[in-house]
């Protein structure tokens, strides 16, 4: 490989791809090209960088300067400024919202600093579609060193020793379930890389197969190699295409080598890897519909009450692990259990579920400033992930609550800020660590029509198959819905709650049983919501619309909206009246409280009471 | 073995027992709606959900499918597994308030509403998947399934179209605890012409007295010889008796005397169309009466229409097919006193009115005329006048929805007679394959097809065959009692035989000089009692010594001389004339 000066490498990640981030490379390569350096600077695309808030972004290497909110005629300048002059251009550097001063390095922005890559180890550092960046990065050591220097009960010692958990959601010790995985009866032998991510806001996945496929392929050879099998799947849902296709190269790529396939370094040792496309429903994430759906058969649970470890795929020992867990593995091979049990909560050296160790991916979103994916120490606090990597609430309002573990997790009030992220603190406190979706909330969110909204979602994805989900989550919605529409009683809440320990308790997956999380959780710390929308018939938030009443302002309508009428010609119901130049009025009977007028006034002047 | 403790209860149970199996041997009873013995637990219902504690923790489980592997607690009543049960109920009652066993369970819980809104009061699906699964799993037919999902689910045909897969076999109507799915051809309805109900089952035992008294599979409603599936009769049959390839088989015996007794063919009156047999409802042939009236019959023994309905009157109709120019002109000799049995059935079992169209009466035989009085004082209305024509009754006047059309020939007058119920007291026929049967074993048959006996006042059993001789109907029509003594007779004369070990047999007969014979074959088609046959290997023809009546056909065609009648050679003839000329 050549070396060369600089490398530029601009994030191919999902995120910054639909910001146009594969333009602005062509628009470096064109600009080093016309001023000469293509010798001497190489553009490299990258997985998902994390940051996505900030996309689309480039990182200029080796000095690690991160550029953010590029844009194509910012290119010509960069390229002449830094990579000729060697200049760094501060104005598209990373501004904190408090200090206002440009941060240069990547790892001096506070949304670097709090972290600590492990599964992430390669991002931003290597082109997912090169194999050879992920050798130079170690890569593929881990395997060779599980193939030829130690047994199968050694590397299920190991990963039993680190204490790993399933990043799935579960929390599953990974070593546990790969031991009795080879000591189950049956043959052939099974390994599944969950990689159906269903969770409304959660990436993680998506960005480790994007970003680096290969130490996902190196953790499913090693624990292929653990458990005794020679025939891998990873299941993608098919929302991921660009996921998919790298994995395909990557495959590819590694049979090439011979790193998968029939004699991996020459061992004798045999495992390839297929993939299966998944068809968009959320229960397949749940892994006896998942194997279901890889055997062709319509994606539903069965009872687990046979493990599929000893009954999975086609019947036989099946080992799934989500996507996060294998690239973790090959990490935990190269740097010890040492290094990983140092990491985290709890001592797992007698109990596999005494903590929590290692780090974990969140994708952080909703109302906070650095949106995107992190990756940090199990046992850092809830107020470390949102404040200080997360950098905060945008635009100075308060921090409401946390939305942990997607549909099937809950939702953390701040007075739990100080918790710490673990399993078991997580589900102490009615949520879970799921596969790492964070969502934030402010003052502005109405917690009754979040409950709502996560349950819509799981009821809609519900397959239907068992009664307590089907029904279960079809009546609690319906509740949510009377309530948010001001028709809520008293009894409802009691009924809420009965219900949601009803879908819990008998559902038969884990999608009924953690659907009403959202909705217990909100109960539990945020229960004065509901009964303001109930008592009150009022959504403090604002945000139930038929609770709210709108009004027009007639000085702000006339001043600075000239009564534009936008309103008028846009209300579906002609609920609102009033003439060019002059102030509108609502027609309070008429008025279906859409709240359209309130999206298109640009003016402020519909207002909320 | 693992010892488990159901609601204080103990019990030694094998591992892997579910916790339902080891309840029921406890007389535990555990509410199910998606469960079936004979298919694998769905376990979607979650109505049988229990509380199971093992080292102090407590889980809450499926009781259908959860297998036992150590020594747990269960316990099936608890508050805890009360509250989820009444939940679940009451979900089910708002999803399909028409189920009836829904609102049972319901009602034992203690239930009388549901607090959540009724969406469908006319739903009675569940959900419970027990359709599909038997469909798919058992009878691998696929013709049903679930669609969408969540709250939308449904059980559905693909597209929602009439499934080309459906064997009709109603399986999953049958497994429907709420009565979601029926079979839209076949609500309790009784097909006369075939005497069964419902859908055909495809394991019978063919009448009560049936001999021999076994079920056997009718491989064309049996759904393992449509899809290769099912097979539950196996599963469930703890003797092992099912074995689905058996097929007829042809076994040789060697036998020293044959009793025919084939009986006969029942009259197929649909060709008189003027009768409506086989087109309007309710019109019987007497065996099929007969049929119903047995007590192992699908309708119990009781005169019923195809509604299920009392018929109001019963028209019984003689002579159909027999005395008849245009289908048998000899007498059937039992429907005189079969149908008027049936009268005194009618009579005694409804009270529906009775007709007797009848052309002669004739109660021959020994206490029938008494029998005929009997009817007669029961209130039978006998009209000597053969039924004619049978139609529907559209004016809807008087007791029936047919109308019988006759001519009452006492007193001159053409009748029509409103009836709900016609009875065809049909011929007896020889059997479609006599002629055949009568060549294979070389007897004669009439032209009506009875076989021909020796000799009419003195060789009633016999044949012209030796050791071959005739019983019951297939010599011609005859009641029981007759049957019965012509059998007696017949396996007497079997038997007389038999003992005597060997058989006289007549000094003369046909023999072939191999050495003349060309092998030309003309003489085995030729002899009229099948005696000769051809031998390949020799390429020579061979008389059978005992089944030759030396007849002296095959001697007379016989082109090469080959063949001489024993003491009838032509030397000895010639010798004969020589000896009358000199």
């Amino acid at each position: 490989m050549k070396p060369y000066r600089a490398n530029v490498m601009v994030c191919a990640g999902t995120g910054c791809v639909s910001n146009h981030s594969l333009e602005i490379k062509k628009a470096f390569e064109e600009e080093i090209q016309k001023r000469g350096l293509a010798d001497e600077v190489q553009v490299v695309t990258t997985g998902c960088n994390g940051f996505c808030g900030a996309g689309p972004i480039a990182v200029v290497q080796p000095d690690g300067i991160f550029y953010q909110l590029l844009k194509i005629k910012d290119i010509p300048y960069l390229v002449e400024e830094h990579l000729l002059k060697g200049r760094p251009v501060p104005r598209l550097m990373y501004v904190p919202p408090e200090e206002k001063i440009h941060i240069p390095k990547m790892n001096d922005i506070a949304f670097f600093k709090g972290q600590m890559l492990v599964a992430l180890r390669n991002r931003g550092m290597i082109d997912p579609e090169n194999i050879d960046d992920y050798i130079a990065r170690d890569g593929y050591r881990a395997s060779a060193k599980v193939l030829t220097t130690m047994t199968p009960d050694e590397v299920i010692q190991m990963i039993e020793a680190s204490g790993l958990r399933g990043r799935g959601g579960g929390g599953f010790p990974t070593g546990v379930k790969w031991e009795s995985c080879r000591k189950a009866k049956g043959e052939p032998r099974y390994v599944i890389c969950n990689a159906d991510e269903g969770d409304p806001g959660a990436f993680m996945d998506r960005s480790i197969i994007e970003g680096d496929p290969h130490s996902v392929l190196e953790g499913m050879v090693i624990g292929a190699f653990a458990v005794g099998s020679s025939e891998g799947y990873i299941y993608v849902r098919q929302e991921y295409p660009l996921a998919r296709e790298r994995l395909v190269i990557a495959i590819n790529q590694a049979r090439e080598y011979g790193l998968l396939g029939d004699d991996i370094f020459g061992t004798g040792f045999k495992f390839d890897v297929d993939i299966r496309r998944g068809a968009g429903a959320f229960v397949c994430g749940e892994s006896t519909a998942l194997m279901a759906s890889v055997e062709g058969r319509v994606g539903e649970p069965r009872a687990k009450y046979i493990h599929t470890v000893e009954h999975g795929l086609w019947n036989k020992p099946t080992c799934l692990n989500n996507v996060e867990t294998w690239a973790t593995i090959p990490a935990i091979i190269m740097r010890g259990v040492d290094w990983f049990t140092s990491i985290g909560t709890g001592d797992v050296s007698e109990n596999p579920w005494g903590g929590s160790k290692g780090t974990k991916v969140f994708s952080v979103a909703g109302k906070i400033n650095n949106t995107g994916l992190v990756e940090v120490p199990m046992g850092i606090t809830l107020r470390e992930i949102i404040f200080d990597v997360g950098g905060g609430v945008p635009k100075g309002k308060k921090f409401k609550a946390v939305q942990t573990g997607g549909p099937s997790g809950g939702f953390l009030a701040a007075e739990l800020l100080d918790l710490q992220v673990d399993y078991e603190q997580l589900t102490e406190a009615g949520s879970m660590m799921g596969s790492g979706g964070m969502v934030i909330m402010d003052e502005d969110n109405c917690m009754v029509d979040m409950a709502k909204y996560f349950l819509t979602f799981t009821q809609d994805e519900s397959c239907g198959k068992c009664a307590p989900c089907r029904e279960g989550t079809l009546r609690m919605l319906q509740i949510l819905q009377r309530i948010t529409d001001g028709k809520g009683t008293e009894e409802d809440l009691v009924l809420l709650e009965d219900l949601s320990h009803y879908v819990i308790d008998s559902s038969l997956c884990a999608l009924g049983g953690s659907a009403p999380n959202p909705v217990l959780t909100t109960l539990r710390y945020f229960r004065e919501e509901y009964e303001v929308h109930i008592r009150d018939k009022k959504c403090p938030a604002r945000v139930c619309r038929q609770l709210n009443v709108y009004t027009i302002d007639p000085n702000l309508c006339v001043t600075k909206g000239h009564g534009c009428g936008v309103c008028r010609a846009q209300c579906p119901e002609k609920a609102i009246v009033g003439e060019k130049n002059k102030a509108h009025s609502v027609i309070q009977d008429a008025c279906k409280k859409c709240g359209v007028c309130y999206d298109v006034c640009k003016f402020d002047a519909i207002q909320i009471s | 073995m693992i010892s488990i403790e159901i609601d204080g209860k103990q019990i030694e149970v094998e591992e892997e027992t579910t916790i339902l199996n080891a309840a029921n041997a406890l007389d535990i009873k555990i509410p199910t709606l998606c469960y079936n013995e004979l298919i694998e637990p769905y376990a979607v219902c979650r109505i049988c959900v229990v509380e199971v504690i093992r080292r102090k923790r407590t889980r809450l489980v499926t009781a259908c499918n959860y297998p036992l592997r150590e020594s747990v607690k269960v316990r099936t009543n608890s508050e805890r597994v009360l509250k989820l049960r009444r939940m679940n109920l009451e979900l089910l009652m708002a999803r399909a308030p028409a189920a009836k066993i829904i609102q049972e369970m319901a009602a034992e819980m203690g239930l009388e509403t549901t607090r959540f809104p009724i969406e469908n009061p006319k739903e009675s699906c569940i959900l419970c998947g027990l359709c599909v699964q038997m469909c798919q799993d058992v009878v691998g037919a696929y013709a049903i399934g679930f669609a969408d999902r969540g709250s939308k689910r449904e059980v559905s045909t693909p597209y929602e179209r009439t499934p080309e897969t459906c064997i009709l076999c109603g399986a999953c109507a049958q497994v429907c605890p709420t009565g979601h799915i029926r079979m839209t051809d076949a609500e309790e309805r009784i097909i006369h012409s075939k005497l069964s109900l419902g859908p055909n089952a495809a394991i019978t035992i063919p009448f009560r007295q049936a001999i021999p008294n076994v079920p056997r599979i009718h491989a064309e409603h049996c759904i393992h010889f449509k899809t290769g599936e099912c097979m539950l009769c196996s599963k469930v049959c703890p003797k092992d008796c099912i074995h689905y390839d058996d097929k007829d088989e042809i076994e040789e015996f060697e036998i020293g005397a044959v009793i025919v007794a084939t009986g006969f063919d029942d009259f197929d009156p649909t060709p008189m169309k003027q009768l409506g047999y086989g087109r309007y409802p309710n019109i019987l042939t007497g065996a099929e009466f007969e049929q119903m009236n047995n007590a192992g019959s699908p309708t119990g023994g009781k005169i019923v229409m195809e509604n299920g309905e009392e018929p109001r009157s019963v028209a019984i109709l003689h002579c159909i097919g027999s005395r008849d120019e245009n289908y048998h002109k000899y007498c059937s000799r039992v429907c005189c006193m079969y149908a008027l049995k049936f009268a005194h059935l009618v009579k005694e079992k409804s009270n529906a009115e009775v007709y007797q169209l009848y052309v002669d009466m004739r109660a021959f035989g020994k206490g029938y005329e008494e029998f005929y009085q009997r009817i007669l004082d029961e209130g039978v209305n006998v009209i000597r006048g053969k039924g004619t024509e049978i139609v529907p009754n559209r004016s809807g006047a008087g007791d029936g929805a047919l109308l019988v059309r006759c001519e009452d020939t006492l007193i001159g007058k053409f009748r029509e007679i409103p009836v709900d119920m016609v009875v065809l007291c049909s011929a007896l026929e020889a059997r479609s394959d006599a002629t055949d049967l009568a060549r294979k074993l070389n007897i004669s048959a009439g032209a009506d097809g009875w076989f021909i006996e020796s000799h009419p006042k003195l060789g009633p059993v016999s044949t012209t065959t030796e050791g071959i001789y005739l019983a019951g109907v297939c010599q011609g029509p005859k009641d029981i009692p007759d049957t019965v003594a012509q059998g007696s007779a017949a396996a007497a004369q079997a038997m007389k035989m038999l003992a005597q070990g060997q058989i006289l047999m007549d000094a003369a007969y046909a023999e072939i000089a191999e050495e003349f014979c060309s092998g030309c074959r003309i003489c085995n088609g030729l002899c009229p009692y099948n005696a000769i046959s051809f031998d390949e290997t020799k390429k020579v023809s061979n008389v059978n010594s005992a089944m030759c009546k030396a007849c002296g056909t095959c001697v007379a065609a016989c082109p090469t001389g080959a063949i001489a009648a024993r003491h009838f050679t032509d030397e000895q003839i010639y010798a004969q004339i020589e000896g009358i000329l000199v």
